[in-house]
């Protein structure tokens, strides 16, 4: 899934760029079909243009209607359903009951809002990003110091690390911190250290973020590193070269050349994993405490995901789910902004 | 890493002389990595084998080997029909994404019309809309339909989701085709179909593969609209089936990391690969 977006997006950082080329391709292939032999009256040439103008939209239309009902048609709809009092008779009988702002105004009133789940979301979601953003980037620097097999290897490893299913990958982070019988809890029980039957990690709200940014960062941080790295290998040998005759050090080479030569980069894989960290689910949802007995640990995902299908208040779920999405539309829009002044500069 | 840092005057890049210090900080460095990236794989798998997986505590090494727990897991918790529901689940989806996104790939990269760039940027933004805040309107729309407890219903959700990215990836590979194939196969008297079928589909084959595996991993991994929609347990997908698994049987960790490990292993078998090819199609996406 990661890469799934991951490609689009960065493809799309240029959509002009990239649209250019294609459209040269389009427009001489047109006049190649142009050179089949013309024959007929002029309505016959009028019905080729019209079946040729037509094709385009014959070749979209499945795309299109796919992408209209089942993404576009539930946009507008959500955003229907959060202005409503949609509960378990609205479902039963199909019928709409508008309440105008109410949910948000209870959501945006209510202290729970401000004091865990929006902390337990955006904080996360900023440690999350900037852990992943710089181990990644750490793994990429040393991707790029390997000889050929090492890197090889290292980098068949990062792959396994990110084709590791998030449901799955929790799983296997619950056992290992299983507070009686996993790997962390024995092995600082041996040390003396803690007492199993005393100890609890997932209950504790700190501890139980910790453990999700460890899986977070785990299954994240091969995204940036083979990103980064691919970047790397564009910088001009010279720039690095030049930069040691100067007597840089490394530091320095790394933030003086590295850092400005591939930012556009950086901006890339900190928006990809802003918007992934942000909208975590299976993570929170799958561990213990996390789908709802524990109010303490909730993020705003999985808060729309207990209003709505445990409690049935499908319309205060669908207003909390356009406040996650507002969010993240916020942080695209200023990281679109960053990133296009970067390409006027460039 | 620090130490491959401070290592002073030597450039990176292979082929270098690199001293002691140097080799010694890569070393560390390069084993720290592979011990923390492989720990939880390691631990999934040896516990999954391990006859008593459950009281293994932090002994490193398994207490023996069995196959037990996957025989339990396949037998007992039912997970051979979930893997199935996932196998159909994902081919329908890598069916139906690839047909649908080649044509509306040829679209945008062969034709020129009006709004075509608007076409390609609503597919763009549609693309950034977090499914994850579909979900109660997409629940509302396929108990409408009746679609709730069926594989179909799930695959055609998953299509929705993979369709953005595979049209912005094909479109790249339909477009880096050169024009002078097809104009090849219409003077040898090709039709426009003709041509497409035997000239521009085998050309695009790559971009179809990996798109494919993609839209296979997004529909093999996805768990909330799964564990949504699926309320029959005959017609739970594996990550929904692990779930509900662990909710019966939670503490019997040496099955429950059986049935991680089979959920695990088609994907990790296709991500190392297609390793090479995934980083070079992020680099191309992430420096264009």
């Amino acid at each position: 899934m990661a890469g799934e977006s991951g490609s689009g997006l960065t493809g799309a950082a240029a959509p002009e760029e990239a649209a250019a080329p294609a459209a040269l391709a389009a427009t001489v292939t047109g006049r190649g079909r142009g050179g089949e032999p013309a024959g007929g009256g002029p309505r016959e040439a009028r019905a080729r243009r019209l079946r040729r103008g037509l094709r385009p939209w014959l070749l979209l239309a499945p795309a299109l209607l796919v992408l209209a009902v089942l993404l576009f048609w539930p946009l507008v709809r959500v955003l229907q359903l959060s202005l409503q009092d949609y509960g378990l008779r609205e479902i039963n009988t199909g019928e709409s009951n508008y309440i105008g702002l109410g949910n948000y105004r209870e959501i945006l009133g209510d202290s729970f809002l401000w004091t865990k789940v929006l902390p337990n979301t955006v904080v996360f979601a900023l440690a999350c990003v900037l852990l992943t953003v710089a181990f990644g980037t750490l793994v990429a620097l040393l991707l790029q110091r390997l000889g050929r097999v090492w890197r090889t290897i290292c980098s068949s490893v990062i792959m396994m690390a990110w084709a590791m299913p998030a449901v799955t990958g929790t799983y296997v982070w619950i056992w290992v911190f299983d507070p009686l019988d996993g790997v962390v809890s024995g092995g600082l029980d041996a040390l003396g250290l803690i007492d199993p039957e005393q100890t609890n990690w997932f209950t504790d709200r700190w501890a139980f973020y910790a453990i999700a940014a460890l899986n977070v960062v785990h299954h994240g941080f091969p995204f940036v590193a083979v990103t980064v790295y691919a970047a790397l290998l564009t910088i001009p040998r010279e720039l690095p070269e030049a930069a040691l005759m100067d007597g840089a050090n490394a530091w320095q080479r790394f933030w003086r050349i590295t850092v400005p030569v591939i930012r556009p980069v950086f901006l890339v894989v900190t928006i990809l994993s802003t918007i992934w960290d942000f909208k975590v689910f299976a993570q929170v949802y799958l561990m213990p405490g996390g789908a709802g007995s524990n109010e303490d640990v909730l993020n705003l995902g999985v808060w729309s995901y207990i209003q709505s299908f445990s409690r049935n208040e499908y319309g205060m779920g669908s207003a909390i789910a356009v406040l996650l999405t507002l969010l993240l539309l916020g942080i695209t829009v200023l990281y679109i902004r960053l990133l296009s002044r970067e390409r006027d500069e460039l | 890493m620090s130490t491959a840092r401070t290592a002073g005057p030597a450039v990176a890049g292979p082929g270098r002389r690199t001293s002691p210090a140097r080799r010694l900080g890569l070393g560390v460095a390069v084993a720290a990595l592979l011990a923390f990236t492989l720990f939880p794989v390691y631990w999934m798998l040896s516990s999954a084998f391990d006859p008593k997986a459950g009281h293994r505590g932090s002994s490193v090494l398994p207490s023996g080997f069995t196959l037990d727990h996957f025989r339990y897991v396949l037998d007992t918790g039912d997970f051979s029909r979930y893997l199935l529901n996932s196998l159909v689940v994902g081919l329908g989806t890598v069916l139906l994404s690839g047909l649908l996104a080649l044509f509306a790939a040829v679209a945008v990269a062969r034709f020129q019309f009006r709004m075509r760039s608007k076409v390609l940027v609503m597919i763009l933004v549609v693309q950034m809309v977090p499914m994850e805040a579909l979900v109660i309107p997409l629940f509302l729309q396929m108990r409408d339909l009746k679609m709730l407890n069926s594989l179909l219903g799930l695959t055609i959700v998953y299509l929705a989701f993979s369709l953005p990215f595979a049209i912005w990836t094909l479109r790249g590979f339909v477009a880096a085709v050169p024009k002078e194939v097809e104009e090849a196969a219409y003077l040898d008297g090709c039709g426009w179909w003709r041509m497409f079928r035997s000239v521009l589909l085998p050309l695009v084959a790559p971009g179809l593969v990996a798109t494919s595996i993609f839209a296979f991993i997004v529909a093999w991994n996805e768990f909330v609209f799964a564990f949504v929609f699926m309320q029959d347990d005959g017609k739970y997908t594996a990550a929904v089936g692990l779930h509900a698994f662990f909710g019966q049987y939670s503490t019997d960790w040496g099955a429950v990391m059986a049935g991680s490990t089979l959920i695990t292993l088609p994907v990790l078998i296709f991500f190392v690969l297609v390793q090479r090819r995934l980083a070079g199609g992020l680099a191309a996406g992430a420096i264009r």
